[in-house]
């Protein structure tokens, strides 16, 4: 076993800047002066010690050893439609350096929610992403999980306490958490079985009194402008993007104004009159359907002086889960939403009896809720 | 990974009903030293399964803890020390973590564990 010691001086972000590591490794001791755990990288043999600065950690597809010794790959969730796995799982492993670097801002109403926690709470983020969240409160300890390595490597270099996993199947103890975050996540989940998963383990892994806020995208749109640069999914493209098996969404209307068949001419008039009303009551239908429509694909334009640095990009052109848009100068990926109507949200919580709702509200374009355990 | 963390995490294939605590092998432990926090510190004792905690430490090379404790002993300035020191300060940062009743290992490479499961054991 390697065992290092490293001093710093904070809870829970330790300084970075002008740090020493000692290493002692089989009775010969290096010491050294570094700017950054990460640059640190131990080789070991009966020999020698070799440190190799300045190489850079890589968590790629994560691998794992089962107990009969074969190396298995641990990215693919039998529960996990291949919806998910396309459209969410590998776009935000893709994207993630981008991504991250535009994940700044901190929500008042999520900041206020980890402000108001008592001293000294454990506060666990499922699906922390970049960890913007992550040590936002310094009187309290997070810990963090996404089941993106790329995201959760770049927490693990803020010094965050992270680990990756699936919000759906929390490997969390019942009860530990004070209280639990999961900010944008449930409209990846492409189920509504699995977006009720997703809420009773975040329930089940606080204490009884705990808090759970969970915040996700409303189909009411702020910025109505934003919708029209969605792609709302169907049947079609379920079919041939995702294929057969995969969960069908709320598809708008198939036929389209210009497929209605006209009607002969006639000089009757009423049967003119009856003809306008189907174009009418078929126009509506398809409002209506707009209106209804919840399932969307959200472009991610990563531009191409960032895709180039990862082959992933060229993989997922190739797999065609990606396209170029040259005017742009970017690859543009999709990601899959379930974005919610209003008081959907709080329906995901009416079987689940051990919490209440404390608090719903509507904020920045995003149906948010807030649930205490009772039991 | 620090030890706060092993103490809350859980195997959770289909079907365990024992998956805690996952047993470490450690590769590589790392120390960082980070300011103490009495309050937490006696919060966290409440919550931490103390046996499993002892076990951990004691696998990351780390033998300076009881085998037994009570809030009592919070009132110890040596106790909260070696607490502190084990619960925040004690990183893995290479091994694994074992099942403890169906023997799966979850690897933790650069002080990230992955306990993401395999498409049978959902």
């Amino acid at each position: 076993m390697i065992h290092s010691v490293l001093k710093a001086s904070r809870f829970q972000n330790p300084r970075r800047e002008a740090l020493v590591l000692t290493i002692a490794i089989s009775g010969c001791v290096c010491r050294l002066a570094f700017s950054s755990m990460k640059e640190i990288n131990c080789k070991v043999d009966s020999s020698s010690c070799t440190l190799a600065p300045n190489r850079e950690p890589c968590i790629t597809e994560s691998l794992s050893v089962s107990g009969n010794g074969t190396t298995t790959s641990s990215m693919s969730v039998k529960s996990t439609p291949e919806i998910e796995k396309k459209f969410v799982h590998h776009v935000y492993d893709a994207i993630a350096p981008h991504f991250s670097a535009t994940r700044f801002a901190k929500w008042p109403k999520v900041a206020a929610f980890l402000s108001s926690l008592p001293l000294g709470s454990l506060v666990l983020d499922a699906g922390c992403g970049n960890g913007k969240y992550l040590g936002l409160n310094q009187d309290c300890f997070f810990i963090g999980c996404d089941i993106s390595p790329s995201l959760i490597k770049i927490c693990s270099d803020r010094e965050h306490e992270v680990l990756v996993a699936d919000a759906v199947n929390l490997p969390y103890r019942t009860g530990f958490g004070d209280a639990a975050i999961s900010i944008a996540v449930l409209h990846h989940l492409s189920t509504e079985n699995r977006r009720r998963k997703a809420i009773e383990e975040l329930v089940r892994v606080v204490k009884k009194g705990g808090r759970v806020l969970i915040t996700v995208w409303a189909v009411e749109q702020e910025d109505s402008k934003l919708i029209t640069k969605w792609t709302p999914l169907n049947e079609k493209y379920v079919d041939e993007w995702v294929g057969p098996g995969s969960p069908h969404t709320r598809a708008p209307s198939s036929s389209s104004l210009e497929s209605i068949p006209e009607s002969e001419v006639s000089t009757s008039g009423e049967h003119m009159e009856v003809c306008h009303e189907a174009h009418a009551s078929r126009y509506l239908e398809e409002e209506k359907n707009i209106k209804n429509q919840q399932e969307y694909f959200v472009p991610w334009h990563l531009p191409y002086h960032r895709a180039e640095i990862s082959g992933a990009s060229a993989e997922a052109l190739a797999a065609g889960l990606a396209t170029k848009d040259d005017k742009k100068g970017a690859v543009v990926y999709n990601r899959y939403y379930h974005v919610f109507s209003e008081g959907e949200l709080e329906s995901l919580t009416t079987e689940i009896n051990n919490a209440i709702i404390v608090d719903q509200f509507f904020d920045k374009s995003n149906w948010c809720i807030i649930l205490e355990k009772t039991v | 990974m620090r030890l706060i963390t092993h103490n809350m995490l859980s195997s959770n294939i289909k079907g365990v009903v024992n998956g805690f605590p996952l047993r470490i092998e450690a590769e590589k432990v790392v120390e960082k030293t980070v300011e103490m926090n009495g309050e937490f510190l006696k919060k966290m004792f409440e919550k931490i399964d103390w046996k499993a905690f002892v076990d951990a430490s004691r696998a990351m090379g780390y033998t300076e803890l009881p085998e037994e404790a009570d809030s009592s002993m919070l009132d110890s300035d040596e106790f909260l020390n070696r607490f502190h020191h084990a619960l925040l300060e004690l990183h893995l940062e290479e091994g694994v973590l074992v099942c403890p009743e169906t023997g799966r290992r979850f690897p933790v490479s650069k002080g990230i564990p992955n306990m993401l499961l395999h498409e049978d054991e959902v």
